[in-house]
This record gives structure tokens, sequence and C-alpha cells, in this order.
């Protein structure tokens, strides 16, 4: 009887959380109980970087991450993360089921992991305390805290805005005294993280709709029997779609909360935020590998 | 198993001297060796617990703290107290609370603070017959006040040990009240004892002398408005606050001041870098044991048993302020904080008390343990510049327990003196 | 003021003020990114995204240089009531026994770190476009000075020098810093005076 321990930045009950909790369950019931999973939420274990690292040197079997922190160490993970890549949730879903997918989960496997899954994170979108955004031009000078990704510091730049580093700790109260204006991500962390309360502009330019990755030490993978190995993917097949349900319950409900505690949600521009990123493709899509993994996302219909 | 060789390494090695970051990394290595885990996880926290930006807040206010005191800041704030309440019976011990307070407002560190005031104020208080175990114990309580005043490094552990999703800032301001409501217990507290022992009191100087050192002072008492405008008015977060004190601190030791030379300079710098390793390295190791305490799900397996203790607050509280006072009184605060935060708040929290009001409960808990021995960092300080025993400080320091004691029940469980500030500011 | 002990190795005694030199630079510069970091963001509207990262790094550096010095300088915090109250031989026993801790954990600094220099060579820090292998080199950098202070301790103690009673003479460690302060400011004081 073996328990797997897995990592999950965000607390118990999101729906990431539940995703791997789900695969858990189905793994226990279909392993007759010799394999089940202790999911660690909250960052109790670490940071994601530092949590990457335990799963690849093989201190926790399991961990569930963003995929942009694997920038720096799995280059095909760059193309999901690009802005605009995805024209719509179904494009990703299209995307990252198929073959596409499939080469990215391969690279993954020299820095000793193998992806079981890619869960839902939703779009992210710019939300400020000052004013609505409505075009690209609404942007220019405002102060946003961004994910530590040269991507996405990169992508506000073309958008005429400046990126400021600060931990994610510090950006509720610093939107608040107006060290910075606003801060970006998906409804659900807006909501519980209450930067809701201290900027209530949420502007849905949707620039990235990057799914999070369900990843497993190789060798714990590799040791296990082929039979066994093939009830791991299936059941973590199995969670994509309970994580995929409880992803879509959780934004409307956390969108809705947001309305409520005073939240304005307006649409933007889209196309001009399209045009302003090819800076951001020049920089960041140099290696033909890319390009041709660029070319085989848009080629999915 | 793993617990008893975490917890009795652990003990084993603190009792036999072992420096404490060391005690706390060994017995983290050698329960993972046991667990057969990969030992590299020992010092990947080691390295990613000390490389956190907020942590930065702890160099800087130590170095911002050598540098006003070897600058002439902390001198002059003596002075410009010693006017103002040296009058009062007991003259000199108000001085020292009030200086104290004044510092405190500028200074995160009450090892500092201890030893800045008491360096001064201690052998003023001897030459005019106050007893030595009297100007040590105030010396030692009122560096406690630094603690709760803006800016105070501790409450910034406390907001990293909490996951960093407490803001600073709030933690900040309410600490003020409290500070504040130490300041005054003490003073009441230092008059009382003088009267009985019939120390003396100083002249009044006269409100225009009281002006004249209050503009003297005045360029190294601006740094609290500086550091808590600028943080309230968005210009730097709280964080950064403590680098704009070291910058504040070079400009007036240098150029108003004109007191800090190179050589100052150096040894502010180095003495910084000594203390900030020492405090840093224990922060990296016990991020290792706390790594462990949770893969163990210590945490959560108390928070169940206190659940079954009681379903009342109030015990919950006291309870909590024991274990905490007993804590501090064996542990140094730093650590300590890191080490219990994670285990204690999610207690509290399932009680439904705010985070921002428990950090203040628990800073005061520890920080009155900085005054007990055996591990007691202020009062070793205190009493090594008043050049007596920890024992003889000892015998006198009950009146000055007693109203640290009062303070934190009152803390403890009138939510609003913690609070009220913080939400004026929302 | 807490100083090197008097006994040691001339070598390493210059090996140790040299890496206290190093971290002071260190702490200043830091000062400086931090300091340029608000002055980008607030002044120019423009904020520089390595400064942040480039900070921690520095500061990573001169913890492990800093905590180093301190292993020789006997300057960290320690639960000393017990050795106190020993008598001289077990009292000797015990350092050994602390310092031998010492020893391994900088043992382990410098394997494991150089493992997750290892694990983390061929990734790349977002901002500084570095090598993450990078993180981990100052500790094995530190482990490396931990290891040959301790056991420069060890080795004078079996080769019979007495260093535990130098370690005796000098002042308790949470108290030596502070306590090189109060001189300044006594001295402060009185200069005030004479001035009036
Ligand atoms: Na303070
Ligand atoms: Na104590």
């Amino acid at each position: 009887q073996t328990v797997l321990k897995s990592s999950d930045t965000h607390p118990d009950g999101y729906p990431t959380v539940e995703g791997v909790k789900y695969f858990g369950e189905l793994l226990k019931e279909r392993t007759q109980g010799r394999y089940s999973v202790d999911v660690y939420h909250s960052a109790q274990l670490g940071e994601e970087k530092d949590t990457i690292e335990q799963v690849r040197s093989g201190v926790i079997e399991l961990n569930r991450v963003s995929m942009a922190p694997f920038n720096g160490t799995v280059k095909e993970t760059i193309v999901p993360a690009l802005p605009y890549i995805f024209t719509s949730e179904d494009h990703m879903h299209k995307v990252m089921d198929g073959a596409v997918g499939d080469q990215i989960k391969a690279a993954f496997e020299p820095v000793g992991l193998v992806v079981l899954a890619f869960y839902d994170a939703g779009s992210r979108s710019f939300y400020n305390s000052k004013k609505p955004i409505k075009t690209v031009a609404d942007m220019a000078g405002l102060k946003f805290r961004v994910i530590q990704s040269d991507i996405f510091v990169d992508m506000t730049a073309a958008l005429g805005a400046n990126a400021t580093p600060m931990p994610y700790g510090e950006v509720y109260s610093s939107i608040e005294t107006g060290v910075i204006d606003g801060a970006e991500n998906n409804f659900p962390s807006y909501d519980t993280a209450k930067h809701v309360e201290v900027a209530k502009y949420y502007s849905l330019d949707e620039h990235t709709i990057l799914p999070e990755v369900f990843v497993m030490n190789k060798a714990a993978f590799d040791a296990l029997t082929p039979e066994d190995q093939e009830i791991f993917k299936q059941a973590a097949k199995d969670s994509v779609a309970k994580q995929r349900e409880l992803w879509a319950a959780k934004t409307t409900e956390s969108r809705a909360n947001a309305e409520k505690l005073g939240s304005q949600i307006n649409d933007v521009e889209k196309q001009g935020f399209i045009d302003a990123m090819k800076p951001v493709y020049d920089k960041h899509v140099k290696d033909p590998v890319l390009q041709k993994l660029v070319e085989d996302v848009r080629a999915v219909k | 198993m793993e617990l008893w060789i975490l917890f009795g390494s652990f003990t084993l090695l603190m009792l036999i001297g072992t420096p404490v970051a060391f005690c706390l990394g060994i017995a983290s290595f050698a329960t993972v060796v046991y667990m057969g885990l990969p030992p590299l996880v020992v010092f990947q926290r080691l390295n990613s617990g000390m490389s956190v930006f907020s942590l930065l807040a702890i160099p800087f206010f130590i170095y911002a703290g050598d540098l006003m005191v070897r600058g002439g800041i902390a001198s002059r704030i003596v002075a410009f107290a010693a006017s103002l309440v040296g009058h009062v019976r007991g003259g000199l011990g108000q001085v020292n609370i009030v200086t104290a307070t004044l510092f405190g407002g500028i200074s995160g560190s009450a090892v500092a603070e201890a030893a800045a005031v008491g360096g001064l104020m201690i052998p003023q208080m001897k030459a005019r017959g106050y007893g030595t175990d009297y100007a040590v114990n105030v010396t030692s309580m009122s560096a406690l006040i630094a603690l709760l005043l803006p800016p105070s490094h501790n409450m910034i552990i406390y907001s990293i040990s909490a996951g960093g999703k407490i803001s600073i800032a709030d933690l900040f301001t309410a600490g003020i009240l409290p500070g504040i409501l130490l300041a005054a217990s003490l003073m009441v507290t230092a008059y009382f004892v003088a009267r009985k022992r019939g120390y003396p009191t100083e002249p009044f100087p006269g409100f225009l002398m009281v002006a004249h050192l209050l503009a003297v002072a005045l360029p190294g008492l601006l740094l609290i408005a500086i550091i808590f405008g600028g943080v309230r008015s968005g210009i730097f977060t709280a964080t950064e606050s403590s680098c704009i004190a070291v910058i504040y601190a070079l400009l007036v030791t240098i150029f108003v001041y004109r007191q800090l030379n190179w050589s100052d300079f150096v040894h502010a710098t180095m003495g910084a870098v000594r203390t900030t390793a020492m405090v840093l390295l224990i922060i990296g190791t016990a991020a290792a044991f706390s790594w462990l305490m949770a893969f163990l799900k210590v945490p959560t397996s108390l928070v169940a048993w206190m659940n079954t203790l009681s379903e009342n607050p109030i015990v919950i509280l006291l309870l909590l302020n024991v274990i905490m006072l007993l804590l501090g009184t064996f542990m140094d605060m730093g650590p300590t904080i890191i080490i219990t935060t994670p285990i204690f708040l999610p207690i509290a929290q399932s009680y439904g008390i705010d985070p921002v009001h428990f950090g203040v409960i628990m800073i005061l808990n520890y920080g009155i343990g900085l005054n007990t021995p055996p591990v007691g960092a202020v009062q070793f300080v205190a009493c090594a510049v008043g050049k007596i025993t920890v024992w003889q400080a000892m015998r006198s320091i009950w009146p000055f327990y007693g109203a640290g004691i009062m303070v934190l029940l009152l803390v403890t469980y009138v939510p609003a003196i913690s609070l009220w500030l913080p939400s004026v500011f929302k | 003021m807490s100083t090197q002990p008097p006994l040691g190795v001339p070598i390493l005694s210059r090996v140790n003020t040299t890496a206290l030199y190093l971290a002071s630079i260190g702490l200043v510069v830091m000062t400086a990114i931090v300091a340029w970091q608000v002055f980008c963001r607030y002044i120019l509207n423009d904020s520089p995204s390595w400064t942040e990262p480039g900070a921690v790094m520095l500061m990573s550096w001169f913890i492990f240089l800093g905590a180093a010095v301190g292993v020789r300088e006997n300057n960290h915090m320690g639960f000393d009531v017990l050795l106190y109250v020993m008598p001289h031989w077990a009292k000797k026993w015990l350092r050994m026994i602390s310092d031998i801790v010492i020893l391994a954990f900088g043992i382990g600094m410098v394997w494991y770190g150089s493992k997750l220099v290892g694990l983390t060579w061929n990734t790349t820090l977002p901002a500084l476009g570095i090598s993450g292998g990078w993180d981990y080199l100052p500790v094995v950098g530190g482990g490396i000075l931990v290891m040959l202070f301790s056991l420069e301790r060890i080795v004078l103690r079996v080769s019979g020098a007495p260093i535990d009673d130098a370690l005796d003479e000098m002042v308790a460690p949470e108290i030596a810093v502070e306590l090189e302060n109060v001189s300044a400011v006594r001295e402060d004081a009185a200069e005030q005076a004479r001035k009036g």
C-alpha cells in the first residue's frame, strides 16, 4: 500500500486540488487500495519552483503546477504560455488533448517527469484600481504585477504598461496603497486573493489561456508495472473531465462573487491586443521547434 | 518514529550547546535520511527559505539600526527624551522608556534598541543613584516596544511564515496601539517602583530647551514619518521601506549630523552582516525543519487535537499564550515564529481569530521571551551593558513582567486594540 | 566586538576576513539595487525585472559567507546554559560534538548543494537569464567555508591547542555584535556633550 505525495499551491477545495484528489480516489479504487494520493495543498511543501525540484529529485511523487515555471526548463512549454496562442478554451482543449499536447508531454521526460494530465486554469486578464481598460491605449503607463515570467513581462511592455516585480503576498496592499495599479489573473484567483476589494476594474482581455500540468516523477512512474501505468494514465485522463467541470463551476461562482463585491467587468477590443503581441512572438519564438509548434497549434481548428 | 528523531535530535543538540541553526539543520537532515527521502531537500529548503524578497527587510532594518546608533541619531533622541520627561518621578527611567518608544518607531530590532538605549541610559542612571537592576529592567522591557511599533522585521517574518498572504502594512499598523499601550504601562510601573525606592527627578529644562532638542533630534525622528507615510501613500512597499531606512540613515548621519566616518560605516556594515547572517541562517534551517513538520502533518494533527480540547476561543487563546510564553522562554524569537506560525495560526483561525490580531499576540508573547532566561537576547544585552548577572536583574523584574503580561492579556482579549487602526486606514 | 579567536591557521584568518569583506560589499550593493528599484518604479515609472531576483540572490551569497564567518568567530546563537555548569573536560567534548555536527552540515551543504546545482544547471532563471544552478552555488560556497572553519577547530582541539579556553574568553555570541555599538554610542554622546 503506497501513499503518493502531491503538492499544490492552491487551497483545499480549489479545482486543481480536487482534481488530483479525484485522481487519487480513482487510483485507490482501481488498484484495490494499493495506491492512494495525499495532497499537500496551500503550498505547504513550498512554492512551485521548489516543488518542481522536489518532484524531479523524487522527494515527492506527484505535483500539480502551472506551466510558466517550466518555461526555463522545458522550452516547449513556452508555446501554450504565449499570449493569444489559443483562440478559446475549446481551442486549448483540442490542442492539448491532441498531437501538440503529446509533443509537449514528451518534452518533460528528459527532465525526469511524466505528464499525467493538463488541467484547466481558465483565461487570465488584467485588473486594476484606476479605470476599465477597453483598448491597448488604456494600458499606457499603468503598473501591473505579473507572474515572474519573461513572456509576461515582455507582453506587458508590448502593451505599453509596466510589469512590476513583486512577491504575490504584497500585491493586495500594494494595489491598496497605489504602489501598483493592478495585476492579472483568472477569476478564481482574483476572487480568493480578495484583490477584487482593491482593484474593481476587471477587463476581459484574456491574454493567456494557460493550462496547468499534473506531473509524476519519471523514476517512480517507470517503477510501476505496465498494467499499473495504464491505470495511472487512465485515472489521470478521467480526472481531467472532472477537473474541467469543477473549474467551469468555480469560474462562474467567483465571477458572480466578484460582481457582488462591486467588480466592474468589461470587454476589450481584443484585436488590438492580439496585434500588439508581434514583438513577444519575435523574441520568444526563434527556435525552429517552437516555430513549428506554433504553426501546429494554429492549424488546429 | 520520524517525529522522535526530528524533535529528539533537535532537543539533544540544543542542550549540549550546538548553535540553533545547526540543531535545526542536522535534526532535519537525520530525519530525512531515516525516512529514505533524498537529503537534498533539506538544503533546498535551507536556500529557498531565506531566498525570499520580503526577508530583505531583516538585513536592511538591522543595518539601518546599526547606522543610526553609530551615526548619532540614537544619542540625540535620548537628549530630547530627557528634556521631555526627565522631571517625572524616577525621571531617567521615564526618559529610558520614551527614548525606547521613539527609537522603536525607527528601528525594528529589540536587541539593537537595548544596546543603543541601554548603552546611553544605564550608566547615567547608575551615576544618578538608580539601582542597576532597575536601570537594566526598564531598558530590557522597554526595548520590546520596538517589536510592536513599525518597522518590525519580526512581523515580516510572521507574514512570510503565514504563507506571505497577510498584509505587512496592516500588521505594522496593528502594532502601533499595543506598542503605545506597552510604553504607557511600563511608564506607570516605572513611576511606582521609582517612588517606592525614592529615586530622584531631573529639573525641567524649559520649553525652549525641549524645542531645541526636538529640532536637533528631528531629522532622525522624521524617519518614522517617512517609513509610515511612504508605505501608506504607495511610494514604496513595506519591504522596500527597510531599504529606504538605510538610505535615509546614511543621508542624515553623513550630511546632517556629519558624524558617520568611514570606519563607523565599515563597522556598521560588518556588524549588520554578522547579525543578519546569524538570524537568516536560522531562518533557512528552520524552513527545512518546518517543511518536515508539514510533510509529517504535525500542524494538521495538532489543530485536530486542540479542537477536541475546547470549543471556546477564550480558553484556546489562553492556552496558546501559555505555550508561546513557555516557548519564548527557551527559544529565540525569529526561529520560533517561523516554526510555530504554521502550527498555531491554523488553530487560531479555526476559532475565528483574525491573522493580523494573532500576529500581534504572537510577537508580544515571544517578545516577552526575549527578556526571560535562559535564552533572552535582549535581557543579556541589557545585563551586559549594566554589568550585572541575569539573576540579579531577575530579582526585581517582576513588576515589569506584570506590566507586560497585563498588556498581553488586553491585546489578546480586546481585538480592537490591534484591529481598529488598520480598519481606519482601509 | 566579536573578533576572530586568537588561535587559528593564519591563512584561514585571511579567508575569514576576505569573506566578511565580500559579504559586506554584498549588503551595500543590495541596498543600492533595492533603492534603484524604488527609484525606477516611482520616478521613472519603469520597473526593471532583474532587481528583485538579483537582490535575493545577492542576499543568499552574503548570508552564507556571513554564516561561515559566524562559525569561525563563534557568533551563532545557541542554548549554552549547560556548558556553563559543566566541568572543563566535559565542556570540551560537548563542544567537540557541536563542531562535528557543524562539519557534517557543512559537508551536506557542499555535497547536496552541488547536486542541486546539477539538477538545475540546465534551467534558465526568468528575468536574470542565467542558469538556475546559480541559485544553489552560494550553498556550495558557504558550505566549503563552514567545513574548513569547523575542521580547523576540531584539528586544533585534537592537537591539544587550548581552543576551548579561547572560546570561554569570548563574549557571549548573541550580544557580542551589539555590545560593539554600545561604545560607539557613548563616544557619540560624549562628543555631543563637549559641543554642548
Ligand atoms: Na519598530
Ligand atoms: Na527567553
